[in-house]
């Protein structure tokens, strides 16, 4: 359905995208008109306080959730017009509280298959480990239990189960919040990786300057629903233009869970 | 079954009899549980309703007609719908429409296979068959369908992470909530297995105390009592099922996106 995209064709745009959240009754305004280029095949961090919209807005781009106003394209297709089922498996999400099913850590990675009523790949499937390897987890932990694993190995068994499905755009929220630095460092290392190898597009969302800084290909800075500073590469993050961003990464705390 | 042996009970032994009430009324008073009035306005509201009732009855048993048995039995099924509605603070989307539909077809069917099929009564609405029958598979129902909805809701709400984990692996919103609707189920159903696997020795039902008291041969109140479980059993399932049903699809929108709350 997603055909190879013509190189100018953002992988996914958003236009002017606002949603206001229904809570008890209370209208609130998340995010207003933002609008943004994801480029193909590349990394595009969004950093900014909590509470500035930035896990909402992730979950409007797999259409977890749906805007109050504004258009979200993925590859120059209005994701309105696709599958949702489709959708979620091309544009895959890997929030930030990692939630593992009851069973095995490969009955977790076989799951997507299985609501495609499709054949699951075997144990020892070149597709198994290959997500193991990218995830940075080790072969063994395959029969575990997945909930008896730590939230930071959950995590990464949160984001194998994302790649597995193959997806053309990946939905980072905090993908390093649970991890020591070194593993986090490493991933940083993979998503590059895969980004090169497979053409993938990541969307990251995150509080960690340093993997920002790392990683961004492109770097939005979010506040209180808005974009405030954008720009190519990490370069905001040095020199940053607006007084709220200066003021964010002042702040001690970047890498707070939120 | 005639009625050999039956002491009719006089106003009199009522009088004594309501006298128990007052001594719960009194040790409530006693361990100050504050429930007196409360106690009190029960027990007054069970003996206006069950004398109305009476004479009720009394009068749809002489009329002869299908049409006040079949409104009676609308009113039953009116009046639990709405004591479900009471019983459940946080009530699906849609839930009057949803318990509604599913109660109507779910002891409709059953109370009608029961007094058509199995009792084959004459004339087929005989109220001294249908309205005690559709009363009991109501009530059980009723039961049901509050634990099948309350449940689900609670489910949907508790597993709220895992849905959304499902859904972002592509599962539609049917399979995302296939874990709450089965532990729904399985909840709805408890109750109704449990008495089964008791009957006869934990407790002896009222309806076959109620034969045997009116003098019916305790092996034929035995087979009565067998059937009405089996009918109620069949009435809470298919309620339950029709709720969960239908339940979940409002907790999704047409997009697959979970609405929650």
């Amino acid at each position: 359905m997603l055909q190879n995209d013509p190189v100018n064709v953002a992988a996914v745009r958003l236009e002017k995208v606002s949603f206001v959240k229904d809570g008890a009754g209370v209208a609130a305004e998340i995010l207003r008109e933002v609008s943004f280029s994801a480029g193909s095949g590349e990394i595009t961090v969004i950093i900014g306080p909590s509470g500035g919209g930035k896990s909402s807005l992730i979950r409007l781009i797999n259409r977890l959730a749906e805007p109050s106003a504004g258009t979200i394209s993925l590859a120059g297709v209005d994701i309105r017009s696709l599958d949702p089922l489709e959708l979620r498996r091309s544009v895959a999400l890997v929030p930030q509280k990692p939630f593992m099913f009851e069973g095995s850590v490969l009955a977790n990675l076989q799951r997507s298959f299985l609501y495609h009523q499709q054949t699951p790949p075997a144990a020892q499937s070149g597709e198994i480990l290959e997500c193991l390897t990218l995830a940075r987890l080790e072969p063994g932990l395959l029969e575990r239990d997945a909930r008896s694993l730590s939230v930071g190995q959950q995590q990464r068994v949160s984001l194998a189960r994302a790649l597995i499905m193959r997806p053309r755009v990946l939905l980072l929220d905090e993908p390093t919040s649970a991890l020591d630095r070194r593993t986090a460092d490493a991933l940083a290392g993979t998503l590059q990786d895969i980004c090169r190898s497979r053409g993938l597009t990541v969307i990251l969302v995150t509080h960690d300057l340093r993997l920002a800084e790392r990683v961004a290909d492109h770097c939005l800075y979010l506040e209180a629903g808005r974009i405030l500073e954008e720009g190519r590469g990490a370069g905001i993050l040095s020199r940053p233009a607006t007084p709220h961003l200066r003021h964010f990464l002042e702040e001690p705390l970047h890498e707070e869970v939120s | 079954m005639e009625g050999q042996g039956l002491v009719n009970l006089e106003l009199s032994d009522l009088v004594l009899a309501y006298g128990l009430v007052l001594i719960s009324i009194a040790l409530a008073r006693l361990m100050r549980i504050g429930q007196e009035w409360q106690m009190l306005w029960a027990s007054v509201r069970m003996v206006v309703q069950l004398v109305l009732v009476g004479y009720l009855l009394h009068f749809i048993f002489s009329v002869k007609n299908p049409l006040p048995v079949m409104a009676v039995l609308l009113v039953m099924g009116a009046f639990s719908l709405q004591v479900i509605g009471g019983r459940i603070k946080r009530k699906m989307p849609h839930f009057y429409r949803v318990a509604g539909t599913s109660l109507f077809i779910g002891c409709g069917g059953a109370t009608f296979l029961f007094s058509a099929v199995i009792v084959r009564s004459s004339p087929w609405y005989d109220p001294r068959y249908l309205i005690p029958l559709a009363g009991m598979i109501i009530g059980n129902s009723m039961n049901g369908a509050t634990l099948a909805a309350e449940r689900l809701a609670a489910e949907m709400r508790e597993r709220r992470e895992e849905i959304e984990t499902a859904l972002c692996l592509g599962a539609s919103g049917k399979q995302a909530s296939a874990p709450s609707v089965r532990t729904a189920f399985r909840a709805a159903l408890l109750p109704t297995v449990n008495t089964m696997a008791a009957m006869g020795i934990v407790s002896l039902p009222g309806m076959m105390t109620g034969q045997i008291l009116s003098g019916t041969e305790p092996i034929v109140a035995v087979r009565y009592q067998i059937a009405i479980m089996c009918a109620i059993t069949g009435a809470v399932s298919v309620t339950a099922y029709l709720i969960l049903l239908q339940g979940y699809r409002y907790f999704f929108s047409d997009a697959q996106q979970f609405l929650g709350e």
